[in-house]
């Protein structure tokens, strides 16, 4: 997307967060990065797999984040420098890899990239993955802006590989996903790494793992000791009565509001970069002369609880505030921070002009989720799912997975009635289709398949666990913005890759029944899926069925690409009877109603898929031209 | 004086109406004008046929978030997410709409009538002007530069003189390929005239 990316040194230029956590790498001169997509870390690998051939650095997307740690970690080994990139829930996934890189170190800069997702804007949880660090003695540095994001990632490649330890890079969406100037840096090259053989450094058996522990925490001391001189961490206007502590992203926020209250030159501001460990000497330094000290941070009260044990021992007598004022749960905003530092500095909200505001203006509308697009293959699987269900007069628990399909939730289809993580789907079914007498159906994606779907579904087969998995191949990873995976015979950086098919993966493992259907054959669709759950009611076995058409999305563009014209269909208004099941029932987001309730398809959003017309009792949809070959070759 | 260091300008719409390239290519001409602009948007999940909004901060500001009620002007590429987003409004609150209504796809959703959520807005009390962001955008090539409309109308509303140039927007978009090069500027220039006309027949 941005060209400037390798613009040269010198220049400022206009990048996205995840962008300039990129650019840092490539400054710090790494060779190797990989990460598995997540919102909000995907642009990092995204944007160093568009330009790796020209670096002449290997960038791949694993094929999930705890072999991407472990690809990145075993590039770390060999002493060149690697970044590997996940979202925070991701990190749960290469917890254990994590811990083990603790011990063993590194030796080029090893810088591991987790995205928080405050405010949980496209994740599960909002858990603060500042945790890891303390709980893996790996310190945890966060930026306050994109800008900082691109320095602050070059700056802990140099702290890394100085103590041979590995380092987290913590974001979060409104860094990740927030652009700013940037001044951009020197680029350095990448080097060839060489494994020197060390077994009692790399070989973590109960004997080694003993002596490396205490060299883990004297290394751990020395870093504790550094990030007082960590350059990203300061003080400024010491002296005050009152000290506000930022960290990470709340830098920002505190000094907009300060600058609001006419106190930015007056108040003093600790600003941390590195809160996992957080700098001793620095905290004793700001709030030593202080009587009240308010700690901004974002979720825990990891930052504050440490300054509380730090005062304490250092007999400071001073009230830390923290939790107590700034809210626990979800993403802090201007006004939050706000409400916050007027309370704790006991200034008027007249003082700030958006807060003073009494008038509240609001108008209410009807709610807009976010919807599955037109065209969407799952849209039409979850229609023939249900007609299948029905005619089989059963009433199935749908468990679902993370990925577009999640949306499924939702009416008019209601077809996922869990969702946990990613593989939870066909993992759940496995205790579900044990302890009850409903029919189980997984529902999980392609790439979520590859990811974590393959050892629950060996589960199944070995433990003989009757349940019915759909596969949604949409041949790409869309939630995250359509990246590859081991399915789609292409690499990160565009060379060819062998396929691997998911119905074979089946098939290797055992499992007995396995179907491949087309879902814009809705009612073919629909007879098979009822097969493969009549043959679970009487072999008590598992069954698999894929269902294959490409995301709507990636035809349409490759439409326009290849210069083929769409068959966008229409509503023959004649026939039409405003039965809306086409809008109601079906639900395409493409089929806009009228004022006499009958169907009009909007030209600007059908991408053409046809599924409509089959939905139609009274064949009032048809396509505006005839459908050709290639048009349809798109959709595999 | 406060009032002079930034402009907050907030965008929203339904994903897929290009909020993402309206503020990419607002911020980018901020920064060639020599001055500062953060913005922060949102992708992945909530972007799929959702409401989306993206926050443009352009000036002295260190925090991209606009706060509530603090916006300067929002911008709007569909009359219910403005409706939706008017609590970033206060009195002062410019309001530039698009005139255009998308069904969520919620099963029997109750939609209201344009006239009616229009009215709705101007009962606010804000100044409102609203623009035919979809038409002219086809006048201009393409529907899909409607965007382009909106940002033009925005220049053209004057709200961001001192911050940003018209023929800074111009350049930004000149480095895109063709058509859309061409599309785009004409879409921008068919917006920032068409500001003033809207303005002038929304105050009768």
């Amino acid at each position: 997307m941005s060209k400037v990316f390798l613009e040269q040194a010198g220049k400022t230029v206009l990048l996205m967060g995840n962008e300039a956590i990129a650019r840092g790498a490539v400054e710090a001169g790494i060779s190797f990065a990989s990460a598995y997509p997540g919102t909000p870390s995907t642009e990092i690998v995204e944007t160093l797999a568009r330009y790796a051939n020209v670096l002449g650095i290997h960038v791949e997307w694993s094929t999930n984040e705890k072999v991407a740690f472990e690809a990145a970690y075993g590039a770390a080994m060999s002493g060149v420098r690697a970044l590997t990139c996940m979202k925070h829930v991701g990190l749960n996934v290469a917890a254990d890899p994590l811990m083990s890189s603790a011990y063993t170190g590194v030796r080029g800069g090893f810088v591991i990239v987790t995205a928080d997702d405050v405010g949980m804007w496209s994740s599960q949880n909002e858990q603060d993955n500042r945790w890891y660090g303390l709980h893996a003695f790996i310190p945890v540095f966060e930026p306050y802006s994109p800008a900082e994001a691109k320095d602050l990632t070059k700056e802990i490649f140099n702290f890394s590989e100085k103590f041979e330890h590995p380092v987290i890079l913590r974001t979060t969406t409104r860094i990740s996903h927030a652009r700013g100037p940037i001044l951009l840096g020197e680029l350095r090259k990448p080097v060839e790494g060489e494994f020197l053989k060390d077994v009692k450094r790399w070989v973590l058996v109960p004997a080694h793992a003993r002596k490396l522990r205490p060299k883990l925490l004297e290394r751990w001391s020395k870093i504790e000791e550094a990030v007082n001189d960590f350059p990203f961490n300061k003080i400024e206007n010491p002296g005050s009565k009152k000290v506000i502590v930022a960290c990470g992203i709340t830098y920002g926020h505190v000094v907009d509001v300060l600058k609001e209250i006419d106190k930015l030159d007056e108040i003093t501001v600790l600003k941390i970069s590195s809160t996992v460990p957080v700098p001793r000497k620095l905290v004793v330094e700001a709030v030593k002369d202080a009587e009240e000290v308010l700690v901004v941070e974002e979720l825990e009260p990891i930052v504050e609880e440490k300054i509380k044990a730090i005062v304490q021992e250092e007999g400071i007598t001073v009230k830390v505030h923290g939790k107590d004022l700034v809210p626990r749960e979800g993403e802090l905003t201007l006004n939050r921070v706000a409400e916050s530092l007027i309370k704790f500095l006991n200034v008027s909200k007249q003082s700030i002009p958006w807060l003073e505001t009494n008038q509240e203006i609001s108008i209410e509308v009807p709610p807009r989720p976010p919807t599955l697009c037109p065209g969407c293959p799952h849209r039409a699987t979850f229609f023939a799912l249900k007609k299948a269900v029905s005619k089989l007069k059963i009433k199935p628990v749908y468990l679902g997975d993370i990925g577009c399909y999640t949306l499924g939730l939702n009416p008019p289809y209601r077809v996922q009635d869990t969702c946990i993580e990613m593989g939870g789907s066909i993992g759940a079914a496995n205790g579900l289709a044990i302890t009850t007498k409903q029919p189980m159906i997984a529902i999980i994606g392609d790439s979520t398949f590859f990811h974590a779907g393959i050892p629950p579904l060996i589960n199944a087969v070995y433990n003989n666990t009757p349940f019915l998995t759909i596969i949604l191949d949409n041949r790409t990873t869309a939630m995250t913005g359509h990246q590859p995976h081991p399915g789609t015979g292409i690499t990160a950086s565009g060379k060819t890759a062998k396929i691997i098919r998911p119905e074979e993966i089946a098939k290797s493992i055992g499992v007995e029944y396995i179907d491949v259907v087309n879902p814009f054959k809705l009612d073919e669709t629909a007879e098979k899926i009822a097969k493969a759950l009549k043959f679970i009611e009487e072999k008590g076995k598992p069954a698999v069925v894929v269902s294959l058409r490409k995301c709507a999305l990636l035809v349409a563009s490759d439409a326009r690409r290849k210069n083929i014209k769409i068959p966008v269909y229409r509503v023959d208004l004649e026939k039409c009877t405003a039965c809306t099941r086409c809008y109601n029932v079906f639900a395409c987001p493409a089929i806009q109603v009228l004022e006499d309730n009958k169907a009009y398809i909007d030209p600007t959003l059908c991408v053409g898929c046809g599924d409509c017309a089959q939905v139609c009792p009274v064949k009032a949809i048809e396509p505006t031209i005839k459908p050709g070959k290639e048009w349809k070759e798109l959709w595999w | 004086m406060k009032e002079n260091r930034y402009k907050n300008v907030l965008a929203v719409g339904v994903g897929g109406q290009g909020l993402i390239t309206f503020g990419r290519v607002l911020a980018e001409a901020a920064i060639l004008n020599g001055v500062k602009v953060l913005t922060a948007e949102v992708h992945g999940m909530a972007q799929r046929g959702g409401s989306v909004v993206t926050h443009i901060r352009i000036g002295d500001v260190e925090s991209p978030l606009i706060p509530l009620k603090g916006a300067h002007v929002i911008v709007s590429m569909e009359l219910l997410e403005a409706a939706r987003y008017i609590n970033y409004a206060n009195k002062k609150t410019l309001l530039i709409l698009n005139r255009r209504l998308i069904r969520p796809n919620v099963p029997g959703v109750k939609m209201p009538k344009m006239s009616d959520i229009i009215e709705k807005i101007k009962s606010s009390g804000l100044k409102t002007v609203v623009l035919d962001g979809d038409k002219l955008a086809e006048e201009a090539g393409s529907y899909v530069s409607a965007n382009m409309v909106m940002l033009g109308a925005l220049l053209g509303s004057k709200i961001l003189d001192g911050f940003v140039k018209l023929e800074d927007v111009e350049k930004v978009i000149s480095r895109m390929p063709e058509p859309w090069r061409e599309i785009n500027i004409k879409a921008l220039k068919l917006g920032y005239s068409s500001y003033s006309k809207a303005a002038t027949s929304d105050s009768d």
